[in-house]
């Protein structure tokens, strides 16, 4: 990873932030110009960062953890823009800008040699990583709109308008992005899930399905699996898919995260050996 | 530029009054080729609406424009203005840029924030230009009024909150269903204000209705007028299921919709929300209801309610829009002021330039021959001179260009280097 590029995408991330602040808390139609353009610098910076290694490594850079954090805040951020586009969501960004700056701090703060580690390597493997990040993508986009959704049903129910009423979307528009995120979400994380278990068992020897990253995963993929066809039958509405969206997303972290810590073969970490 | 707004809008004047002067759409053209003809007037531009009429012109050779405009407002209405004179008001310069932007952003109507009156300045914007009426500043000036609302409208949340009950009701409406488009609605007791509010929800997208009263023919009646399905007032459950937004206004002394009845219907609607628009007094439709997920209700108080608090918000936009519309303003007039320099300038330069050669040209015989180097050098020096002479006057010139003070300035800097006043 090339750390100054990222700290240099970060700053115009944090300086997008401060100026979209009014425009995203006060619901107005549209961000500011200024801030959009230092919105858009920073991830043009942040691309910048993921393409430098691209050349340098002739592959995609996915190989250590910081790489993966730099590449799942551009997916964050772009999805921003895109959602943005096509919604005119301005109070999403409160949610979405933040966690791909923290993610983008986090990537700048661990960045080391361009290279890194050099865990991650193969044709399997690098689909498996990539689905794994857009997939989580994905399905932080679900959880935001899950909190959306509450959000505005409770405004709505309260018949009290405050701040939020205004600055949040219809509920119509947060359900259809719940629904649009999940799928995508969902076909991603399929496709990672089974990537990595072929990759797994060409690769790895032993007992590896009782990995904990492993089973952490596939818990979450059924829960996300049962959400997405309760949804399509239509049994569940609103409030009930909104919290198990929410619920889904902290399993996820916590497997995307917490249990790296525990799990010698998904660490990602050089201390531990990889069996062969 | 001299600028001059002649002008009544609802705060000044009465319907009465208003009427009187105001000019229809299809007479513009022609009151502006009246206005165009007074002596002097060099650009001009009317805006007529129901709540303000308002004739701006650009007459830069005039003195003081006021008596044209006059003349031309008497003589087009056919009475004498003094009648009037408490009612009309005055801006000039500044003023006239600055009100100009506030109109267009909708910050001077009656209701703060209304979507009509960009469309409107357009449209005089328009009949202007063809009539030839706009051909520099201020065709410039209405110009950027028009980008300073536009931006209003996108920046800031100023237009966006419904402040009477029929449309907070289609607003609310937008906030559970997103777009109205193909979505139905259900009346329930035919009476006025559901038509209205029927009225509302179908102009902005809503497609089928359906119509339900204690006496069938009413709901007939008021099916047909909607090309909507009369239902029978036994019926009315059964139709639960197909509505998206139920609007009850019947006269029933106790509540007609039960939970339990919303509660049946909702498996059939596969959790898709129903909204209930209670607008009867006594209330039609049980408040319990609202606990059902994916049903909300809203009665008359609960409407009242949100258009409170719409007003409060629009009143918090409003102060950006002003921030906006004087930020706008302030570059306009900086803008038209550096471009009126112009002419000044290249005038100053031009003299000096005149005494320069005219210097040269007697020197040239007590210089003798000179070498053309030597007469370069001359050239150069003579030059430099001119320049380090000109270059405090016109950075002044050109820093103070928008303050109001300004005009004097160029009018002394002008008297300094003998230059005589433009004649635009």
């Amino acid at each position: 990873m090339h750390p100054d590029i990222l700290w240099a995408a970060l700053a115009f991330y944090g300086l997008g932030i401060a100026l979209a602040m009014p425009s995203m808390a006060h619901g107005r139609p549209a961000l500011n110009s200024s801030a959009l353009a230092a919105l858009g610098l920073g991830l043009a910076l942040n691309s910048a960062a993921l393409v430098w290694d691209a050349l340098y490594l002739h592959r995609l850079p996915l190989t250590n953890v910081e790489a993966a954090l730099s590449f799942l805040a551009f997916c964050v951020a772009a999805a921003f823009f895109l959602i943005y586009l096509r919604y005119r969501i301005t109070w999403l960004g409160i949610l979405v800008l933040p966690f791909a700056f923290v993610l983008t701090l986090a990537a700048a703060i661990t960045a080391g040699p361009v290279g890194g580690p050099g865990a991650l390597r193969g044709l399997w493997l690098t689909i498996h990583v990539l689905a794994m990040l857009l997939g989580y993508t994905g399905l932080f986009l679900t959880f935001v709109a899950a909190v959306m959704y509450l959000a505005q049903s409770g405004e709505l129910k309260s018949k009290r308008p405050r701040a939020l009423y205004f600055s949040l979307p219809p509920l119509e528009v947060c359900d259809r992005l719940y629904d649009q995120s999940l799928i995508f979400g969902l076909i991603c994380l399929t496709t990672g899930i089974l990537t990595g278990f072929l990759w797994a068992s060409r690769d790895w020897s032993g007992f590896w399905e009782a990995d904990p990253k492993i089973l952490a995963s596939v818990f979450t993929w059924i829960v996300y699996l049962i959400l997405g066809s309760t949804r399509i039958r239509g049994h569940w509405g609103g409030r009930r898919s909104a919290y198990i969206a929410i619920f889904g997303f902290a399993a996820m972290m916590i497997t995307f995260l917490g249990v790296s810590f525990l799990s010698s073969q998904h660490g990602y970490f050089p201390t531990i050996s990889r069996t062969r | 530029m001299n600028l001059i707004l002649a002008g009544i809008n609802h705060r000044t004047a009465p319907v009465e009054v208003r009427e009187k002067m105001n000019i229809r759409e299809s007479r513009l053209a022609t009151a502006l080729s009246d206005l165009m003809r007074r002596e002097g007037i060099l650009e001009g531009i009317i805006l007529s609406t129901c709540n303000r009429v308002e004739v701006i012109a650009n007459a830069p050779g005039l003195k003081d424009p006021e008596p044209a405009v006059r003349g031309f407002l008497a003589d087009y209405h056919r009475c004498n203005l003094t009648a009037y004179e408490q009612h009309l008001y005055w801006l000039r310069q500044d003023a006239v840029v600055e009100h100009l932007f506030r109109v267009a952003s909708s910050l001077d109507s009656m209701v703060v924030g209304e979507p009509q009156i960009l469309g409107q300045v357009k449209q005089a914007f328009t009949i202007a230009q063809q009539a030839g009426a706009l051909r520099s500043e201020l065709r410039e000036v209405v110009n950027q009024a028009l980008v300073a609302g536009r931006r209003v409208r996108r920046e800031t949340a100023v237009g966006t909150a419904a402040i009477s009950i029929p449309y907070a009701a289609v607003e609310l409406a937008k906030k559970i269903f997103g777009s109205l488009d193909g979505k139905t609605v259900f009346v329930v007791g035919a009476g006025k204000m559901s038509e209205l509010a029927a009225r509302h929800l179908t102009s902005s997208g809503a497609k089928s209705i359906f119509v339900s009263n204690r006496t069938y023919e009413r709901a007939l009646e008021l099916a047909a007028l909607f090309h909507g399905e009369a239902v029978r007032f036994d019926a009315i459950f059964d139709h639960l299921a197909l509505a998206d937004i139920v609007i009850t206004s019947t006269g029933a002394p106790h509540f007609l919709i039960h939970k339990a009845d919303v509660e049946r219907s909702l498996p059939a609607r596969k959790n898709r929300p129903i909204f209930f628009v209670d607008i009867a007094v006594p209330r039609d439709v049980d408040p319990a209801v609202n606990e059902l997920e994916n049903a909300f209700v809203y009665d008359i108080d609960d409407l009242e309610q949100v258009v409170d608090a719409n007003k409060k918000q629009r009143a918090k936009e409003a102060a950006r829009a002003e921030d906006i519309v004087r930020q706008e303003a302030r570059k306009t007039m900086r803008r038209l002021a550096s471009r009126e320099l112009a002419p000044t300038i290249v005038a100053i330069e031009e003299r000096l330039n005149m005494i320069r050669e005219r210097e040269m040209a007697r020197f040239r015989g007590r210089f003798g021959s000179l070498t053309p180097e030597q007469r370069e050098a001359v050239e150069d020096l003579t030059q430099a001179i001119q320049n380090k002479v000109l270059h405090g006057p016109i950075s002044e010139l050109k820093s103070g260009a928008g303050n109001p003070e300004h005009r004097t300035l160029v009018q002394l800097i002008r008297r300094v280097f003998g230059v005589p006043e433009p004649r635009d």
